[in-house]
């Protein structure tokens, strides 16, 4: 096999003893478009921001981040300095608060260019403006002289991916870009990164919630639930047919578009506090086919078929009967 | 059935000063806006950030008076903010916000925020009573000690939920009462709104950005663009076969699971209530828009199907063009 861009292994991480990923595998191949999807709390930004030696120093963090080869946990600044931005950028889902309000946008891109490329002056303020005009800014010369408050949020977004771009990066993790932006520009920006996707060949990583954004958008998805890795398949998989029961109950909690309107099949309860998670399955408490054995040990990731994976003692389609054997009359 | 809610054109401005010493602009987040909403039945209003959908709702609750038209609740003009007639009446009609947790007090236990609505509108309280409408959101009586902090998003939203019920309203105003949840539990809240009216029979007036909740909530939907209704009817009619051009695009751009062909995307950013297009105001970004879309504002009207539609394309009035090119563009910037 190839070796992957970035590879992730055993990956953990805590705050003030608290788990928020309890070992994650992953793998990004060159190119490749791959999604983490989950809800709030599920360690799907926080697997990036380890990886990327982001996370504030009272973060815990152990397991093993390479890019290509080279190991990133604990890696001296100089070394992350040179990967951050420059082999791995990353976007953020407010881009307002990610930009610097007091300072033109083409200063901005152009502290990237010297920082990355060592692109100064003229040639800066070119590059920058050609950075523009790849993501679709209009009139992309005289924005360089906007300041972030001037711009809308879809045009600050690709903002941030103009500096993202800058260092010509080989992989770019978006966290949540759509998030903050209305419907129609979330189909905009979605369209950008395809876009610059064929153009340079980049990896993307897409972290999100939605996953409709995520079906459309990539290639391999990673469902998160309490820090783990739950399900990992291709995307047209995931959708037709998902394996995990947490998988299966958030497609089953999406409202639909057609059919009659009948009450969602809501997943119950919440997700478990990290203070109180089950010492076996963490979804356990809120599945439909818990068993005994399911809250011995967390489930390892196994494969159910070629390239799909899941953390399930009991994987499978959704109407399998449940493995506990159910109080019929003999 | 009589209508319990009735907007007439309504129409609201503010000021807002670019700058320092900058003249002050007229914004106008509402340009006309009539609705009718009937009793146990749900209205979703749906639009992108600033087109007025949040100003609806404030409007018809009476938080905010019109600058044009007016609202009847039960056949009664509402009456003036801050008189004690419309607090009266504000214990028929409740708000549920986006987020539950700027909704609440931080400092007040479940149970007294839920018990307050009573209390301001002088009625009796029992812990029992407390108990039962905790229970009829599908908390335990025992989260009434609890405080916001304590309890997760979902739990927090049933609360406040539980707190707007107090008062046995006919109509609720959600404002984008799903939005800051996940996605699990945005199912658990849609279905406990539709459980919730089926029993009380309360109206619904149901903000959201989300077109899939929408259609799962409402009887009709209404679709919203910088400040005026562009089209209306059956949510499926609507969702399934968009007339106006703008809904096509807000339709197209739902993410899909099991899509991946084309979608409309339409250019340009939302507009700014400050500078609005002469005209049609979606003219700028339409793709069939033609000469006469940026002259004349087309009127909210039927057609031969009932469908509520203003778009002079969509009514066959003038053919469809390919666009107009966007010279405003940089006269707003």
């Amino acid at each position: 096999m190839v070796e992957p861009l970035v590879a992730i292994r055993g990956l953990s991480v805590s705050f003030d003893g608290l788990p928020a990923l309890r070992g994650v595998d992953l793998t990004v191949g060159r190119g490749e478009a791959v999604a983490l999807v989950g809800e709030s709390g599920c360690g799907k930004s926080v697997t990036w921001l380890a990886a990327l030696g982001l996370l504030p120093a009272k973060a815990r963090v152990s397991g093993s981040v390479t890019l290509e080869g080279t190991e990133l946990i604990g890696a001296p600044p100089a070394v992350l300095d040179r990967v951050r931005g420059g082999r791995i950028a990353m976007i953020f889902q407010d881009p307002a608060s990610s930009l610097n309000p007091v300072h033109r946008i083409g200063r901005q891109i152009a502290e990237a260019l010297r920082l990355h490329r060592g692109l100064d002056g003229r040639a800066a303020r070119e590059e920058a403006r050609r950075l523009l005009d790849q993501v679709g800014m209009p009139d992309a010369r005289r924005r360089l002289d906007a300041f972030p408050h001037e711009l809308s949020g879809g045009q600050n977004q690709r903002v941030m991916i103009a500096m993202a771009l800058a260092g010509r990066p080989e992989m770019l993790v978006a966290d949540e870009p759509t998030t903050a932006l209305d419907v129609t520009i979330q189909a905009q920006i979605l369209e950008l990164l395809a876009e610059i996707r064929r153009d340079t060949g980049m990896a993307l990583v897409l972290v999100s919630h939605d996953l409709g954004v995520v079906a459309e958008t990539c290639e391999r998805v990673c469902v998160m639930y309490a820090g783990r890795i739950v399900e990992e398949t291709a995307a047209d998989k995931l959708f037709t047919g998902p394996a995990h029961p947490y998988a299966q109950g958030l497609l089953a909690a999406l409202p639909p578009m057609t059919g009659p309107r009948r009450p969602l099949a809501a997943i119950p309860g919440g997700v478990p506090e990290p203070w109180a998670m089950p010492r076996g399955c963490a979804f356990a408490p809120r599945c439909p086919r818990r068993a005994e054995a399911c809250e011995a040990a967390p489930p390892p990731l196994a494969e159910v078929a070629p390239a799909h994976r899941a953390a399930c003692l009991y994987p499978g389609a959704a109407a399998v009967v449940s493995p506990v054997p159910a109080m019929v009359p003999a | 059935m009589s209508a319990l809610l009735k907007a007439e054109g309504l129409v609201r401005r503010y000021e807002m000063r670019r700058g320092w010493f900058g003249r002050p602009v007229e914004v106008r987040a509402l340009d006309g806006v009539s609705l009718t909403l009937e009793h146990g039945r749900t209205l979703g209003l749906v639009g992108e950030s600033g087109c007025g959908k949040s100003t609806t709702g404030r409007l018809v609750l009476g938080l905010e008076t019109p600058d044009e038209g007016r609202v009847t609740f039960e056949e009664q003009p509402l009456p003036a903010p801050g008189t004690a007639e419309w607090r009266r009446l504000r214990s028929r009609m409740q708000m549920v916000y986006q987020d539950p947790l700027g909704a609440m007090d931080r400092r007040l236990s479940i149970g007294a925020q839920v018990a307050e609505p009573w209390k301001i509108h002088g009625r009796q309280t029992s812990p029992e009573q407390v108990a039962a409408l905790l229970r009829s959101v599908g908390l335990r009586p025992d989260h009434a000690a609890h405080y916001p902090h304590e309890l997760s998003g979902g739990q927090r939203q049933r609360a406040v939920l539980a707190r707007a019920l107090a008062t046995d309203p006919a109509l609720l105003v959600c404002d984008e009462p799903i939005s800051a949840l996940d996605v699990s539990i945005q199912a658990q809240v849609m279905n406990l709104l539709s459980e919730i009216q089926a029993e009380r029979g309360v109206a619904l007036l149901f903000i959201s950005h989300d077109l899939r909740a929408v259609r799962q909530m409402s009887h009709r939907v209404a679709v919203m663009y910088l400040g005026r209704i562009v089209e209306e009817g059956e949510p499926d009619a609507v969702l399934h076969d968009p007339a106006h051009p703008y809904a096509r695009a807000l339709v197209s751009a739902i993410p899909h699971p099991q899509r991946r062909g084309r979608r409309i995307v339409l250019q340009g950013d939302p507009p700014n209530p400050a500078a609005r297009p002469a005209g049609c105001a979606f003219h700028p970004r339409c793709p069939v828009a033609s000469a006469r879309c940026a002259a004349e504002i087309p009127v909210l009207k039927p057609r031969a199907d009932g469908r509520l539609v203003a778009c002079h394309v969509a009514h066959g009035e003038i053919p469809a063009g390919s666009g107009l090119p966007a010279p405003t563009l940089a006269k707003a910037a």
